[in-house]
């Protein structure tokens, strides 16, 4: 019974998140490959700010590509340990509700401009970090 | 009733059920580590909680959810275990294409893309698994399209298609093939996005960001995996029927890859710890110009508008290599030079283990009109001024074509005593697998093609040979206890040894002995070195003792995974003595086949197998020591079909 119960709430959920499905015969190339939802990370979740950020260094440093894992891990070393609450969300939100991590690559890089939701001072000093004013060869941080 | 329904709708069906363990003490099915009939005390002291599915996929990059969604559109109830978000794994870097002989933009057929295939692998593919891919790849792109994935399109409507390295027309005398169907710059994440959305749409079950540490096997059967759930360091056992390993390529054992820090070999020393064999691993792919300890790629088009790599002397070194091409010779030519250069001493920097690609001779308006990435990438990634510094640059690893050896439908193999045999419950796909397509070098643009038809094959495998809700008997209470040992001892690791420092070790080690360069005295100085590094691993010090978001854990897992990796790399390219592909050796120069396929071969003697080296390399590594043993495994020359599709006879490769 428990078990049904389970299995209702799973699929309510699944169906949620699934919003909407478009197949397209006629796309062009400037459609966006993101019109499938697909269920977002839930980065809304309660937990202790210690654990947060445990998973943010973790997440910093596996990214889809290397560019990404260079320039997060090296970031998140930094600066993710002296971070009060409110810009440890930034920051959350920023590294998992993209679901391209090329994107999240071109606007640190200005190659495309930083949609609003994510335009805040993490995201400036984010830029700021990969502009590499002090000139090193980036290499994954060790972690201690 | 209020609680549950709340606890329910709050959380991911994974973390519901660890809940409803802890608070409610529903029994899941199986054993648990409440049940006295757990013996040790070790494994008492971990939260275990069992799952049962009708199959498993290890891995949610292209292959894990092309099979993923296959099994659950035929009603399979599917768990997709994966270390990363779906979208985040490495397939998103993907940037070329899919090639597929659709015919689009002109007369085309799947038999010269299998030719074309057949070929770039330097006669070491298996010809039923190409002719099984090359055939299948138009579906599987229209399959695709159908699905939603957006490609970019021509005029008329049809899927466009661009032209890529390796594809011809005609067996090779037609020109230029076009056949790489892409979505704008970013097929890989539009293939990760599209699969992960429509699998959703059916009983698919995400257990995301869990560690999978092993394989359950009994009885030589696989039964599923066990993984850590990373968020709230829970082990879970996942019992199916069968089992999808696609877990990707190992490029990390090297100093220099391109690969993203994910890539580690997790499932290929998954099957080796098994005591199942790896396929052909010393088949590494380089690009000759990657950013010193960065890794990410400079184009070729740097050499093409005109810069050109210098040694520590300031010599423009590949005048002397190829006096004609000089620096725009074949991706291999270049990185042996470089290679050599470095090992002769004429090497860069405090460590003299790289060289320079010279731009600032150019005028910084061509730098900023043609190749304007560059000089962003460089002082990114390498703080380097293009327009006034060199870039340091090396060989670096690109794609692993070995892997966990599958027959044509990606079941795993084995072979022994002279013959294949399936091992129940276990396929593979994608980067992880070796089926063989690419055999010993692989074409641009057939890497997307090969997850995505052996993901679907091993979708139609397990639908053809499985039933949605085949009974499973109970897992024993002990299948997965090594594991959980292994992880307990490695989470109090306090040896003097740090995971980063060996690590690195390890990759310095391969990048020098077993990269591009190779000859029997360094191979066999890094066989010597590696085997020393693999037992360091008894002396490795974690300094995170939690099971909760622990990078240091989990790397440490990753570097055992290496290292498996790494052993056998080492030791199949030692044991090869010859030239194929990507593999070649200073001192054995040339392919040596059962044949001279440089004479006619009217008057030769057929040599006997074990005399040449057309044939796969097997692997198998204890765990334990790293001690490697090599068998080999015929190729297969014999398509599927040979009224539909005939052999490709070896001959002398070039292009």
């Amino acid at each position: 019974m428990n078990y049904t119960i389970i299995k209702l709430f799973q699929s309510y959920n699944a169906l949620k998140n699934v919003q909407k499905v478009a197949f397209s015969s006629n796309t062009t190339n400037n459609m966006d490959t993101t019109y499938m939802e697909i269920p977002l990370y839930d980065v809304e979740k309660q937990q202790p700010l210690e654990k947060r950020k445990a998973r943010l260094h973790y997440q910093s440093r596996k990214r889809g590509m290397l560019e990404n894992d260079l320039l997060l891990s090296t970031f998140a070393k930094k600066y993710l340990n002296g971070f009060n609450e409110k810009q440890t969300m930034m920051y959350d939100r920023l590294i998992n509700s993209p679901s391209n991590d090329w994107d999240i690559f071109y606007w640190i890089v200005e190659k495309k401009p930083t949609p609003k939701e994510f335009d805040n001072e993490i995201m400036n000093l984010l830029k700021k970090h990969a502009k590499n004013e002090d000139k090193i060869a980036l290499r994954q941080p060790d972690l201690h | 009733m209020s609680a549950l329904m709340k606890a329910a709708v709050s959380r991911s069906p994974a973390s519901l059920a660890s809940y409803l363990y802890r608070n409610i003490h529903v029994a899941a099915s199986g054993a648990t580590s409440k049940d006295a009939s757990v013996t040790t005390n070790m494994t008492k002291a971990y939260t275990v909680i069992d799952h049962k599915h009708d199959a498993l996929v290890i891995g949610a990059g292209g292959a894990g959810l092309r099979a993923a969604f296959g099994l659950v559109q035929e009603g399979f109830k599917t768990a997709v275990v994966t270390k990363l978000f779906p979208t985040r794994s490495h397939t998103v870097a993907a940037q070329g294409g899919i090639n597929a002989a659709l015919g689009n933009m002109e007369e085309d057929s799947w038999l010269w893309h299998m030719y074309d295939t057949v070929k770039g692998s330097d006669w070491l593919g298996d010809q039923d698994a190409i002719h099984y891919m090359t055939k299948e790849a138009p579906h599987a792109v229209i399959e695709l399209d159908n699905y939603g994935m957006p490609f970019s399109r021509t005029p008329e409507g049809k899927i466009y298609q661009r032209a890529f390295g390796g594809q011809s027309l005609k067996f090779g005398k037609g020109g230029q093939a076009h056949r790489c169907c892409a979505v704008a710059d970013r097929t890989g994440h539009s293939l990760l996005h599209t699969l992960y959305g429509q699998s959703l749409r059916y009983d698919c079950e995400y257990f995301i960001e869990y560690f999978a540490l092993d394989l359950l096997m009994e009885d030589g059967v696989c039964k599923g995996c066990i993984a850590i759930n990373l968020e709230d360091g829970t082990l879970h056992r996942f019992q199916a029927k069968n089992t999808i390993l696609a877990t990707g390529g190992t490029g990390r054992s090297y100093f220099s890859c391109t690969s993203a820090h994910t890539c580690t070999g997790d499932g290929t020393a998954m099957a080796a710890r098994v005591g199942l064999q790896n396929e052909d691993m010393e088949f590494v792919q380089f690009h000759p110009t990657g950013i010193y300890g960065a890794g990410c790629l400079m184009t070729e088009g740097c050499r093409g508008e005109g810069g050109f790599l210098v040694n520590s002397k300031g010599e423009r070194f590949m005048e002397r290599y190829a006096p004609v091409a000089k620096d725009l010779a074949s991706r291999d030519v270049v990185s042996r030079a470089m290679t050599v250069e470095i090992m002769e001493g004429r090497g860069c920097g405090p460590e003299k283990d790289h060289v320079h690609l010279q731009l600032h001779h150019l005028p910084p308006e061509q730098l900023k009109q043609r190749l304007p990435g560059i000089s962003e990438t460089a002082m990114i990634f390498a703080g380097v001024d293009v327009t006034k510094e060199p870039i340091p640059v090396l060989p670096t690893v690109h794609y692993n074509m070995g892997g966990t050896p599958t027959n044509f439908r990606g079941e795993v193999i084995t072979h022994r005593g002279g013959a294949d045999r399936v091992v129940a419950g276990l396929l593979a796909a994608g980067e992880a697998s070796c089926a063989s397509v690419h055999g010993a070098n692989r074409l641009g643009a057939n890497s997307l093609l090969d997850i995505v038809v052996f993901g679907r094959a091993c979708a139609l495998t397990v639908a053809d040979t499985a039933r949605p809700g085949d009974p499973q008997p109970p897992l024993a209470p002990t299948t997965g206890e090594a594991s959980i040992a292994n992880l307990d001892s490695i989470r109090y690791a306090n040896g003097s040894i740090s995971t980063a420092d060996l690590r690195l070790r390890m990759q310095k080690c391969m990048q020098k002995n077993a990269a591009v360069f190779r000859q029997k005295s360094t191979l066999e100085e890094g066989q010597r070195q590696i085997h020393e590094i693999y037992k360091q691993i008894k002396d490795v010090k974690v300094s995170d003792r939690s099971l909760i978001w622990n990078s240091d854990l989990v790397e440490t897992l990753e570097l055992q995974n290496l290292l498996i990796n790494s052993v056998q790399i080492v030791e199949g390219a030692l044991a090869r003595e010859e030239s194929r592909g990507a593999h070649a050796r200073e001192d054995f120069k040339t392919r040596r086949d059962e044949y001279d396929y440089s004479k006619p071969l009217e008057g030769q003697s057929k040599l006997p197998f074990e005399q040449h080296w057309r044939k796969h390399t097997l692997a198998e590594t204890d765990p334990a020591t790293g001690d490697t043993r090599l068998t080999y495994r015929p190729v297969i020359d014999r398509t599927l079909d040979a009224a539909e599709c005939s052999t490709v006879p070896p001959v002398i490769r070039t292009y």
